[in-house]
């Protein structure tokens, strides 16, 4: 544009004018683009910076700069480990130990279970499957478990699970938003590829196994994040069906600092701060491949 | 010979083993409240009933309804003994959750209660929940920001006036570093929308909580009495501004941070001071409840009663365990080393007043709470709908702190409370 | 399929589906028929009362304002949310040093549970010299009333279910994003694309799946939200922020109304399944 109209310049500065403007646009962008990076960030960040701080606070403190706030709040008053030392006194180690084991047990069986049903959606024609799909998948996920916990408890009471791992485990490994993550990411397998191990002769419990698994491992971490966030941030049903100190889990443990007229402040936020290192451990690594879930996946198109 | 060899050694094996058996101990879990400490009571409780186990779960205070609701609602055997608060005694009694305790106290266990307790753990004529503790209020004072400002710190048995209580916050309330916010309030009641605590506004000034019927609200909680209570309590928080709107940051938690001037609140406060002391760092004193000038003494009372679950699959057991902690060297316990809140036990409330470890310092107000606790104590509403009841005015009370008209907020509470009521009227 | 083949796909559904139908739907469905029933408490037990609480239900002012309040919450919460995700996806799809660092703080929220996530904004958004509003004085905006006006409240759970929910949307934006051949975009551009024309005529077509998928999940996730209410603004101010779903909670396990509570669950769930209905329909039209 500034060549067209350019008449008086020579065309050789109009060109440099140009490749100028362009380099200054272009660093523009990139001023603006980490500007908005970092408010984000910052967003991200700043109830944590404060629950962070707050946690290394003695209990009395917590409020000293945090009403009305000033920016010192976002560093410890007086600083202790006092709350995090409580914590463990209180056994907090042993529910996170808990919280692990039952979020892992429940990622392996929940992961294997449904992504047999999302495979047996994507890559089967059946009587019912639409009717199935519509009222077995779709109508649970759509009422909040909370809600519906009074029949469930019943079940598991009259089966006899109270206090089991069994009630905190077996309830929560079929899931709805993980067999439709399944389901669209089975949909993109070549359909060569499972011709070509059906021509070997291969069983479709060995064709999945073999040509599907080894294919699936972004959708298989991704669906894992989901069912694993779900068992970490258990805490009403929990408490319903499991009640014993030796099952406690990690946001039941996280609520003991609330007492009937005080809270332990600085106990509850260091609770919550080590509460959510372990699933950002888990996320951080494997971005790639959650994002891989779903580029390649149906979801893309 | 072989045959006989087996029977006699069976024979000897069970004289060896069923002594055994019938010393293996029966297990009881208590749903208490409140991540109170317990271990060591129940300890006690253990070396004297060597064939009971006493297994503890503990919620928080919001948890433990839901938990009542869906366990004992589901039918449940478990919990064998859970912790009730005193005003749902009659819903859970009516529901047919809880099983009568008569046969398992003496008269002169039920003589030593407070009286007013001993009626609320009643349900038709039976005692469905034991009383564990009771309650009172006092005003707490920050004697620094007194002086500072030049006001006179109050003695620990005067009594103010909610009217003078009023003019000494509003010279309280400060924004000292000048910078449009107030950062030192004058004061505020501890639960802010609980009926528990703010009832004596209503009550003083010759309200009822609810009306004889147990049912009725209308013409009761909005009557004159409730409207200027409630008009004073909402001049505090919205005229005058010395009490804040928001209670996100509790009251306890902004006088213990030392940016409140009063609080009305329980005497669990000189228990919460005494874990916390090392960083508190002013120094404060306690007053007896306000009154209005034109109206009378009343306290707020009633607090935690202790009930057997009609499902239990070992109700005699649990009843032993609620008659130990209910009376005598077992409520006494569990004030000392449990939750710390007053007995509802005459003969142990009396040694607040006997025991040379109340007579001066910190521990000299927990001497004058218990007295208070005695002066003209208001209970609750008994109500089968009390959790409705409850829930609705803190509604009411919630919105009339943030700035909603008193007489439309009363009202509106009476229609709700009054269409939830229809379903226990017969 | 031959007739052995032909129950195969029953057998890789079966364990998910039959836990799905013992520990969902039964519980779901056992549900929705107690909102047939009532407790008699003056004749004692349960007794079938037909249509009795959906009358009740139908002819209460609150649960109609609850309607409204969750209306208006969804008809915010939901288009904020996706819309900020997807923001902030291209944002993070730039192509700038650094950037993995920035994704990485951009999912931290995630980590963190809804209960925490609320106590922690709770106390920022205190209306009286909370963070936020500390952070607005500094700047010389006046003082907030965030959580007690009946004006901000519901803006206030938006806040922090946004701070919460947009990152995991996020994600899926960004990896819908990164899926789209570098070719295609060049290839708009030599045709003379601007930067607004090829995001509306390349990109935004070709994330059409990750955006139904996204916007539905979102509005069911939205829908079943109700912890912040009950640990904030237990419904008000002035029933401000009383979403449907708190409501269903509160007649359920509070009052112990399970009637009541089950009829109200049955009317949301009919408008969950309406709203997400239209999505599917709009969204899978314009394909």
């Amino acid at each position: 544009m500034a060549t067209q109209t350019g008449t008086v310049a020579p065309k050789a500065t109009s060109l440099q004018m140009l490749r100028l403007q362009h380099v200054w646009r272009r660093k523009g962008e990139r001023l603006l683009i980490y500007v908005l990076l970092l408010l984000v960030a910052l967003m991200a960040l700043l109830p944590l910076m404060w629950a962070f701080a707050a946690s290394l606070t003695p209990n009395a403190k917590v409020f000293e700069y945090a009403f009305p706030f000033s920016l010192r709040a976002l560093f410890p008053v007086e600083f202790t480990l006092e709350a995090y030392e409580a914590l463990f006194a209180r056994g907090f180690g042993d529910a996170l130990k808990n919280s692990f084991w039952l979020a892992g047990v429940t990622v392996v069986l929940g992961g294997t279970i449904n992504a047999l049903a999302g495979f047996a959606f994507a890559r089967f024609e059946f009587r019912g499957k639409r009717i199935l799909f519509l009222t077995v998948i779709l109508l649970p996920f759509l009422v909040p478990v909370d809600l519906t916990a009074i029949p469930r408890f019943i079940l598991v009471n009259t089966l006899d699970w109270r206090n089991t791992w069994q009630a905190l485990i077996v309830p929560g490994l079929g899931n709805s938003l993980a067999i439709f993550l399944f389901r669209q990411f089975f949909e993109e397998i070549p359909q060569d590829l499972i011709d070509a191990a059906r021509v070997d002769g291969a069983s479709w419990m060995r064709l999945f196994y073999n040509v599907v698994l080894p294919l699936s491992r972004p959708v298989l971490i991704t669906a894992a994040l989901f069912l694993f966030l779900q068992q970490w941030d258990a805490y009403f049903w929990p408490l319903l069906v499991a009640p014993r100190p030796e099952l406690r889990l990690v946001q039941v443990a996280i609520s003991s600092a609330v007492e009937e007229h005080r809270t332990r402040w600085n106990e509850q936020l260091a609770g919550s701060m080590l509460a959510a290192i372990v699933p950002i451990l888990l996320l951080l690594p494997f971005q790639r491949y959650y994002i891989q879930a779903v580029t390649s996946s149906g979801l893309k198109d | 010979m072989h045959i006989r060899y087996i029977v006699l050694m069976t024979v000897a094996l069970l004289l060896v083993v069923a002594p055994l058996a019938a010393q293996e101990a029966t297990t009881i879990t208590w749903l208490n409240c409140c991540n109170w400490p317990s271990e060591e009571v129940i300890a006690e409780f253990e070396a004297e009933n060597p064939d009971i186990n006493v297994e503890v779960e503990t919620v928080d205070f919001n948890a433990l309804f839901e938990q009542i609701q869906v366990r004992l609602g589901g039918g449940a055997s478990d919990p064998d003994v859970l912790s009730v608060d005193v005003p749902v005694t009659a819903g859970y009694g009516l529901r047919g959750w809880l099983l009568p305790l008569d046969d398992a106290f003496s008269d002169e266990d039920r003589a030593d209660w407070l009286p007013a307790a001993l009626a609320a753990g009643t349900y038709n004529g039976e005692l469905v929940s034991a009383p564990v503790s009771t309650s009172t209020q006092l005003l707490f004072i920050n004697s620094d920001l007194f002086e500072a400002a030049g006001i006179e710190v109050p003695g620990v048995d005067d009594r103010l006036t909610y009217e003078q209580v009023a003019d000494i916050a509003a010279q309280l309330t400060q924004d000292t570093d000048g910078d449009g916010i107030t950062d030192q309030w004058g004061f505020s009641w501890e639960q802010t929308v609980r009926i528990y605590q703010l009832q004596p506004l209503a009550v003083g000034l010759g309200g009822q909580s609810i009306g004889d019927d147990g049912l009725t609200v209308d013409g009761v909680i909005n009557s004159q009495a409730w409207i200027d209570g409630f008009t004073f309590y909402s001049d505090m928080f919205n005229e005058s501004r010395v009490a804040p709107q928001d209670d996100t940051i509790g009251t306890s938690d902004l006088f213990w941070s030392g940016k409140m001037g009063m609080m009305i609140a329980g005497p669990w406060n000189i228990n919460r001071y005494l874990r916390e002391a090392d960083d508190i760092d002013f120094d404060w004193t306690v007053a007896r409840h306000p009154y209005f000038e034109n109206g009378e003494v009343t306290t707020p009372t009633g607090s935690w009663h202790i009930g057997v679950n009609i499902n239990s699959d070992s109700p005699d057991e649990a009843k032993r365990f609620v008659q130990w902690i209910s009376t005598g060297a077992g409520a006494e316990a569990w004030w000392r080393r449990g939750s710390g809140d007053f007995p509802a036990q005459q003969s142990v409330l009396a040694q607040f007043q006997t025991d040379e470890e109340f007579d001066e310092g910190v521990q000299y107000f927990l001497r004058v709470a218990a007295d208070e606790a005695t002066v003209n104590p208001d209970p609750r509403a008994v109500s089968p709908g009390y959790l409705e009841y409850e829930q609705i005015l803190q509604d009411a009370f919630q919105d009339i702190r943030t700035g909603a008209d008193v007489e439309e907020s009363l009202n509106l509470a009476v229609t709700r409370i009054e269409s939830e009521m229809v379903k226990y009227r017969g | 399929m031959t007739g052995r083949e032909r129950y195969i796909p029953y057998l890789f559904l079966l364990p998910a589906l039959a836990l799905i139908i013992i520990f969902n739907l039964f519980p779901t469905i056992a549900t929705l028929i107690e909102s047939l029933h009532g407790n008699s408490l003056v004749r004692g037990g349960r007794v079938f009362v037909g249509l009795g609480n959906f009358n009740r239900v139908l002819n209460d002012p609150v649960f109609w304002k609850s309607m409204q309040v969750t209306g208006l919450f969804s008809i915010l919460v939901n288009p904020i949310q996706v819309a900020l995700a997807l923001g902030l996806a291209l944002l993070a799809n730039s192509k700038v040093r650094g950037i993995t660092v920035f994704r990485s703080i951009y999912l931290l929220p995630v980590a963190v549970s809804i209960n925490v996530t609320t106590v922690v904004w709770g106390l920022m958004l205190n209306s009286e010299g909370g963070l936020i509003n500390g952070i607005l004085n500094l700047v010389g905006i006046e003082r907030q009333p965030f959580l007690i006006s009946p004006s901000h409240a519901l803006w206030s759970i938006i806040i922090l279910a946004t701070w919460k929910g947009v990152p995991l949307w996020t994600l899926f934006f960004l990896a819908g994003l990164q899926g789209i051949p570098q070719t295609v975009l060049e290839a708009a551009r030599i045709d003379g694309a601007g930067r607004w024309q090829s995001f509306r005529f390349v990109t935004l077509p070709l994330l059409r799946g990750v955006l139904l998928f996204v916007l539905v999940a979102d509005t069911v996730a939205n829908f079943l939200l109700f912890a912040p209410v009950l640990l904030l603004t237990r419904g008000g101010p002035q029933l401000s922020t009383n979403l449907v779903m708190y409501e269903t909670y509160r007649r359920g396990f509070v009052y112990g109304d399970l009637g009541v509570s089950s009829a109200m669950l049955s009317l949301m769930l009919l408008l969950v399944f309406a709203v997400i209905g239209v999505q599917f329909t709009l969204l899978r039209r314009r394909a």
